[in-house]
């Protein structure tokens, strides 16, 4: 398995305030599939996603990546994981302002302390050709529209070469039209790429792309079903 | 730098008016150096062109150019210790005079036996010695008050009429005042003597020419000037030190080096404050870039490459501009001024030293962004 989430809880607060956003939390996801979390606002997907990401460490339980257990990496450590094996897709895209869509990309390289090769430029022309933004490259985020948006995100979250694709409700700000084809394309990747992907969403829409379908309520998993490839 | 390039270009406004707060900073820093350097040329330009290395006043706790006399016996007893090059009686003595021309002037009447070390002889005229009442003038005469060769400044008071017979081509001052070089005997007895000088077919005392304002000294390192100061009842002061016993001198200095100090403290706030409101504005895309994997450290010197190009380009800009400005103040204004490069460019060093200092405590917040902040719903 590419991620293994194993009998994970999270609690956040203290003393009276304390909330129990994750309880014994269990699930996986293989190379190429796409695994989609669904449920209402506060059920705890995004706690999930922050687990998963190593923005939060469980209060118990292991989450691997690739063979690695996340939970116990220091902090150093996690950031290079999120770096070089990690993927993440936001809600809302999330994009830096001051940076062109070509920027966008070659960000990630940056970020891991080295100056882009003309390998990676090819890395992020390729990737943006394959989510069709080649001709968008020297745009900034507010030249864009929400769907391309969040191709860009898309593309970047590909950049690193991840096993692991992390994505925060994508079609949340999205016509449903534009949250379909941005679905679609993710699940496109995940087989392209042969990656793992983690989709929090509460968009009944979004599940005939995934292959993979967990519910979840007051941070339990309720259900899991299998999904199926929309063709 | 690759965030810190294209947040500077996107963000253009912001910065330029930014930008445009260090230039005036850097401006005013290199205009405070430019005056400071000018005010003290004025009062003690007349003592660094002297060719000594030591000074000896009368033994004081504070001592003044204005208060010190020293004795004969003082400079000739300095003159037989070993390690000293030169001894020679140099008297000073502030006099309200008037050129031939009839305009009031105020001169420093620099009393020296013509030839000795000290003695600047003339750029353009005849040196002191030749005539018993011959003066050389500083420039700063001929510049401000068309005095020139051939010319007379009397001295008010004591009426005794000195000849201009040759000029220094420096602006020699001690206290604001141009210096007057005068034979010694002359400076004696316009400082010393009766009104008039002496009566007809008198002379005045030998007593007279055995007081000077202090000993001009040329020493070896290995002179013992502690010793000769206890035998000869002097203090000595090294070149330097003996500007600050000119007056007003370090009160200038300071009043100077104390504007100069509270501007950097201001630079540093306000480019701290600029740093700080950005930083925050910033959070929540610090917060994305963490989440996708970017360190602390990563962000830190990203932002901090930011501000040193900022406050680099903006201090270049600042410090150029005061060299342009200052240009036109020495050639067009009297307005006491050097341009000294050295000086400028540790002004520019300072404004920036004091941003990055500014820019660090305000950077040090990314350290506490959270990259949770990317994932929506748990902002």
């Amino acid at each position: 398995m590419t991620i293994t989430v194993d009998s994970v809880s999270l609690v956040l607060g203290d003393g009276d305030q304390k909330v129990t956003a994750l309880e014994s939390v269990s699930l996986s996801a293989n190379a190429g599939s796409l695994c989609a979390v669904m449920g209402p606002s506060g059920a705890g997907k995004s706690s999930l996603l922050a687990v998963c990401g190593g923005l939060l460490p469980p209060t118990t339980g292991r989450v691997t990546i690739d063979g690695q257990d996340l939970t116990a990496m220091t902090e150093n450590q996690r950031s290079r994981l999120r770096r070089e094996r990690i993927g993440f897709i936001f809600q809302q895209s999330n994009l830096v302002a001051a940076l062109t869509t070509m920027d966008q990309l070659l960000l990630m390289t940056h970020i891991s302390g080295r100056t882009p090769n003309r390998e990676n430029r090819d890395r992020a022309r390729d990737l943006l050709n394959e989510v069709d933004l080649s001709h968008r490259a020297g745009h900034r985020p507010h030249q864009l529209s929400g769907g391309e948006r969040q191709r860009v995100g898309i593309a970047r979250a590909l950049m690193s070469e991840p096993v692991v694709l992390l994505v925060d409700e994508p079609t949340s700000m999205l016509d449903q039209s534009r949250g379909r084809e941005v679905v679609e394309l993710l699940a496109k990747q995940t087989k392209q790429h042969g990656v793992a992907t983690l989709m929090v969403t509460h968009d009944q829409a979004n599940l005939p792309w995934a292959d993979q379908v967990v519910n979840m309520e007051d941070g339990c998993l309720t259900r899991a079903a299998a999904g199926g490839p929309q063709s | 730098m690759f965030l810190a390039v294209r947040d500077l270009a996107f963000a253009k406004g912001r910065f330029v008016l930014m930008a445009t707060v260090i230039v005036m900073v850097a401006l005013m820093m290199v205009l405070l150096t430019g005056l400071s350097s000018g005010l003290v040329d004025r009062n003690i330009s007349g003592i660094r062109a002297l060719p000594i290395t030591h000074i000896a006043f009368e033994f004081d706790d504070k001592p003044t150019w204005s208060n010190s006399m020293v004795e004969r016996t003082t400079w000739e007893g300095w003159a037989e210790q070993s390690g000293v090059n030169a001894a020679v009686p140099l008297g000073n003595t502030l006099f309200n005079a008037r050129t031939s021309k009839g305009d009031p002037v105020n001169v420093a009447l620099w009393g020296m036996e013509p030839g000795t070390f000290i003695d600047p002889g003339a750029n353009i005229g005849q040196p002191i010695g030749n005539d018993p009442y011959g003066v050389v003038v500083s420039r700063m005469l001929v510049e401000d008050n068309n005095v020139e060769i051939g010319d007379t400044i009397v001295l008010d008071r004591v009426l005794t009429e000195l000849k201009v017979v040759g000029i220094v081509n420096a602006h020699n001052n001690i206290a604001h005042t141009p210096v007057v070089y005068a034979p010694f005997r002359l400076w004696a007895e316009a400082s010393y003597g009766p009104p008039g000088g002496a009566l007809p077919g008198e002379s005045l005392p030998d007593i007279l020419y055995d007081f000077a304002t202090v000993v001009a000294l040329d020493l070896e390192e290995t002179a013992d000037v502690a010793a000769i100061d206890d035998a000869q009842f002097t203090v000595t002061l090294d070149k330097p030190m003996s500007f600050v016993a000119s007056t007003g001198y370090t009160a200038e200095r300071d009043s100077v080096r104390i504007n100069q100090g509270f501007l950097l403290v201001i630079s540093t706030l306000v480019i701290g404050a600029f740093f700080t409101v950005w930083t925050i504005q910033r959070t929540q895309e610090i917060g994305l870039i963490k989440a996708l994997g970017a360190s602390t450290g990563y962000l830190v010197g990203d932002a901090l490459a930011q501000a040193f190009m900022l406050l680099t380009l903006a201090c270049i800009a600042g410090v150029l501009v005061g060299y342009g400005l200052g240009t036109y103040i020495v050639d067009r204004t009297d307005i006491p001024y050097v341009i000294d490069i050295n000086a400028m460019l540790i002004s520019g060093g300072l404004v920036i030293g004091g941003g990055l200092v500014g820019a660090a405590l305000a950077v040090r917040t990314i350290a506490g962004i959270d990259p949770i902040i990317a994932l929506g719903q748990l902002r």
